[in-house]
């Protein structure tokens, strides 16, 4: 059996003492080992940022890849291998900004695999830049008048985009976070959990109060999480409330159920026969 | 007498002649015939003027021709655009209404004709048995080559024979004199391929299991070979949302280890330089194939050209080890191909494999066996160390190359980083660590050094040399015969392996000879790469940008007029 100890290195962590992140990695390696995993059997691909710096603070196969690209490099190792564990780290501006075509598209694609997004409503490493989740009128070094653009609703987006598994994590609760991961590790396609992290060095406004001021869990609310109407308003509810939880969830046959390519098993333990590629090009010369 | 005869065939786009191509060249296999077929079309669906010209020979044919013998004109302007093209015995053939005055037209109604067929999508296989009549073959013969293309389906296989049937019925009513070519059935000498077919083919001999791409002319008829391909050998294929996903997918899937393709063309490729980084930094193995087309921005979508050659030498920011391979011709594109795979995962390097328009659309007759590489198998990982706590992806070895495991196939952790890392896969900053990796990674150049192939040389010894690259051998080479036809002497140095730049025997022959660099860009790339890495300098230049392939007559005339003057 797994324990947290064997997912714990001695790597330097790189995060502010207080940050949000931490929260998220206590919950990652509970569910890791709830889930009976050993390091060996998860692989995390993750974008660039605080966030996309979570493997190194874990032991596990990883890829620490590009700015706004953890979801691409991601969808190219499950198309390789779909029997690989993997789960993806990114942060909200990795995931809804520069990466947000492959957001979109990742969900259409349904490929089983569970998506975390540190979403800490700001650009952390780069300094407290606005993100696309911060706050309409929050002041940054660039926004210096305030973030005019009005802010993403990423549970609302994936929904619209037919997601089957979209939830909403905090930080500041590892434990219902870490049911909320092994959720979505179950869950056979994509999962999407957008997590409520502070940033305690540059964004003062969304702070640990503030959002454990708004927090509600959605079991609270006798929400039906096979309601897509209902989930939809839920993912839309923001200032005065904000629902955690899983929002909504519903099986359906993932990429690789739906690829006819991939019915024979996965494309890494497909034999290489050289006869038959020689036998097929003979057939063009006949 | 030898053979020698084009047929050029002009129509809108919609109007099928690409299909009236592939017919005339499956007679032209059946038949014996060696062919080469070349698409010309415009960057729409539908109208326009579109052509297909087709070289026939009884010798292996290796560039088009610029005169026509047979002009079939099908959208009204053939004759009026390419008319300055066609020999002075050459026949017309065209619509009733488009007739021109001058001898050796045949006009025929191919609407009515394949009315009566039974369909007046007939009109194309009225066409191709017109032109295989006036050309001097057997009905039966082309009754055996439609009745197979349609095969799969009665239905259409029976209008399509009495399609045939008019088309001969026409001609020889006409009594129009063709040509009087020597037509019999018989095994053929070749398979009928293009670029694309054979760059996929070589992929799938190369154990490639992942395609992951975003559409972009003329990169995109690679993936649909691909997903041919995908019916009868283990393959998945992807349409990626944009190239900045099929870049890095492909290199998620190289990570985990299978090998897998992407294809592109210039923008595309310019989106993913940055991918191409991560895997130069992650040492993943990356090959990416740019059919180039000229640019800048969206260029001209549907043309050809070689203008992209130092951009990908430079691609994506800092510097890093890679491979550049140019294919010659539509067979080496399978040899090349098969090449990229084993070098980059040899390596642990991207390679860029550069083609371009004109290679990824000619069809031809392939008389050359295509071989499955010894080399082309993708290797086992290494064994795992026995305390895999001890493995490391980035160890520091003498020749850079550090053993690659597959995540999750071994208790060994494997761990990769797009940011610089120590030899475990952790992000690092530390100085002397920083120089160690650069090194590290650049310590593989020797050894890739050697893997190159040198330059393909013809009539080296010649005074004056033609200096060239990549797609652009078949016209080369036909221009240094025509010019030693006309007592020149002149040889050519082709290159295929463009980086790293195999230096022997290039140095030796370019500092002692005159030549002339021939390149299908403005500015003269591989001279400036040459000039770079040689010091050497060409006598003069040929440069052809206008997006069409490399005129062999262009060749001629210019080398001819620096040589002579
Ligand atoms: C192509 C590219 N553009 C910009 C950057 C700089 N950059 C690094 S992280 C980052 C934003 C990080 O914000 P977020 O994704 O929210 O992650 P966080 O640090 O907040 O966890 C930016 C803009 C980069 N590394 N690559
Ligand atoms: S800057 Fe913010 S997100 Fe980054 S480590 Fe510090 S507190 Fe955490
Ligand atoms: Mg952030």
């Amino acid at each position: 059996m797994p324990t947290i100890q064997d997912y714990s290195n001695n790597f330097e962590n790189k995060w502010c003492p207080g940050c949000g992140n931490f929260g998220i990695q206590q919950a990652m390696k509970k569910a890791f080992v709830a889930q009976n995993l050993s390091p060996h059997e998860l692989l995390i691909i993750s974008g660039i940022g605080q966030a996309g710096k979570t493997p190194h603070f874990l032991e596990c196969n990883f890829m620490h890849t590009l700015h706004g690209r953890a979801l691409a490099v991601a969808s190219g190792a499950k198309l390789a291998n779909h029997e690989l564990n993997v789960v993806v780290n990114s942060g909200d501006g990795d995931c809804y900004g520069e990466g947000g075509n492959h957001f979109i598209h990742a969900i259409r694609r349904n490929l089983d695999l569970t998506l975390l997004v540190h979403n800490n409503q700001i650009y952390g490493l780069t300094k407290g830049q606005a993100s696309p989740t911060t706050e309409e009128e929050m002041i940054t070094s660039i926004q210096s008048h305030g973030v005019l653009n009005r802010p993403i609703r990423p549970l609302a987006v994936a929904l619209s985009l037919g997601a089957g598994f979209v939830a909403r994590g905090f930080s500041g609760q590892p434990k219902e976070l870490s049911q909320l991961i092994q959720a979505g590790m179950d869950y056979k396609g994509f999962s999407l959990i957008d997590i409520l992290q502070p940033c305690v060095s540059f964004n003062h406004l969304n702070t640990m109060a503030w959002y454990k001021e708004r927090i509600v869990d959605v079991t609270s609310l006798e929400h039906d999480t096979q309601d897509h109407q209902a989930a939809f308003q839920l993912a839309m509810e923001w200032d005065e409330r904000i629902p955690t939880g899983i929002l909504f969830q519903q099986d359906e046959d993932d990429f690789t159920t739906r690829n006819p390519w991939l019915q024979d098993g996965p494309m890494l333990h497909r034999k290489y026969e050289a006869e038959k590629i020689r036998d097929y090009i003979d057939g063009l010369y006949k | 007498m030898a053979t020698d005869l084009t047929v050029k065939i002009g129509g809108e786009a919609g109007q099928g002649i690409q299909t009236v191509g592939d017919l005339l060249c499956r007679v032209c296999r059946q038949a014996g015939y060696f062919f080469l077929a070349i698409n010309d079309h415009e960057s729409r669906v539908r109208g326009g003027h579109n052509f297909l010209q087709l070289r026939i020979s009884d010798s292996p044919v290796l560039a088009p021709a610029s005169q026509v013998d047979l002009l079939v004109d099908l959208d009204g302007i053939t004759c009026e655009q390419h008319g300055d093209e066609l020999k002075d015995n050459g026949l017309i053939l065209c619509r009733p209404e488009q007739q021109p005055e001058r001898d050796g037209v045949l006009a025929v109604d191919f609407t009515q004709l394949a009315e009566k067929a039974g369909d007046k999508a007939t009109e194309n296989t009225v066409a191709v048995a017109v032109c295989v009549a006036l050309l001097g073959a057997g009905e039966e013969l082309c009754r055996n080559v439609v009745a197979q293309f349609f095969a799969r389906r009665d239905d259409l296989k029976e209008i399509n024979l009495k399609a045939v049937q008019a088309g001969f019925a026409c001609v020889s009513e006409s009594g129009l004199k063709g040509w009087d070519l020597a037509w019999e059935e018989q095994q053929p000498g070749g398979a009928l391929l293009n670029g694309a077919k054979t760059l996929a083919l070589g992929a799938v001999a190369a154990g490639c299991r992942v395609g992951a791409f975003y559409p972009m002319s003329p990169a995109t008829g690679i993936m649909a070979q691909l997903v041919q391909l995908a019916e009868h050998f283990p393959m998945v294929v992807e349409q990626a949302e944009d190239e900045l996903a099929a870049v890095n997918m492909v290199t998620g899937s190289n990570f985990a280890g299978c090998r897998a393709l992407t294809a592109t063309s210039g923008g595309g490729f310019a989106l993913m330089t940055e991918g191409m980084g991560l895997a130069a930094i992650t040492e993943t193995p990356l090959v990416i194939i740019n059919a180039q087309r000229p640019g800048p921005a969206t260029g001209l979508p549907t043309r050809t050209g070689q203008g992209d050659l130092l951009f990908t030498l430079h691609a994506s920011q800092d510097e890093f080890p890679r491979f550049v391979l140019a294919p010659s011709t539509v067979a080496d594109c399978f040899d090349t191909i098969q090449r990229a795979f084993h070098l980059a995962d040899t390596y642990q390097v991207p390679v860029v494999v550069l083609v371009d328009h004109y290679l990824v659309s000619t069809s031809m007759l392939v008389s050359e066996r295509l071989e499955v590489s010894p080399d082309a198998a993708p290797k086992a990982p290494p064994e795992p160390p026995d305390d895999p706590a001890t493995y490391e992806r980035f160890a520091l070895t003498e020749n850079g190359i550090s053993p690659r495991l597959f995540p999750c196939q071994s208790q060994a952790l494997v761990k990769a980083t797009g940011n610089e890392h120590t030899p475990d896969g952790h992000v690092s900053e530390g100085r002397q660590n920083r120089n160690a990796m650069v090194e590290k990674r650049l310590a593989k150049l020797p050894a890739m050094k050697k893997e190159q192939r040198p330059p393909l040389l013809y009539h080296e010894e010649a005074e004056w040399l033609l200096v060239s690259w990549g797609s652009s051998y078949g016209m080369v080479r036909e221009a240094v015969d025509i010019l030693r036809e006309q007592e020149f002497d002149i040889g050519m140095v082709h290159l295929v392996d463009m980086w790293p730049l195999p230096q022997e025997p290039l140095q030796g022959i370019l500092s002692q000879h005159k030549w002339l660099l021939v390149e299908q860009n403005a500015t003269g790339q591989l001279g400036w790469m040459l000039r770079a890495e040689l010091g050497v300098e060409p006598q003069g230049s040929i440069f052809q940008y206008d997006g069409r392939p490399l005129e062999v007559e262009r060749v001629v005339k210019q080398a001819a007029a620096r040589i002579g003057g």
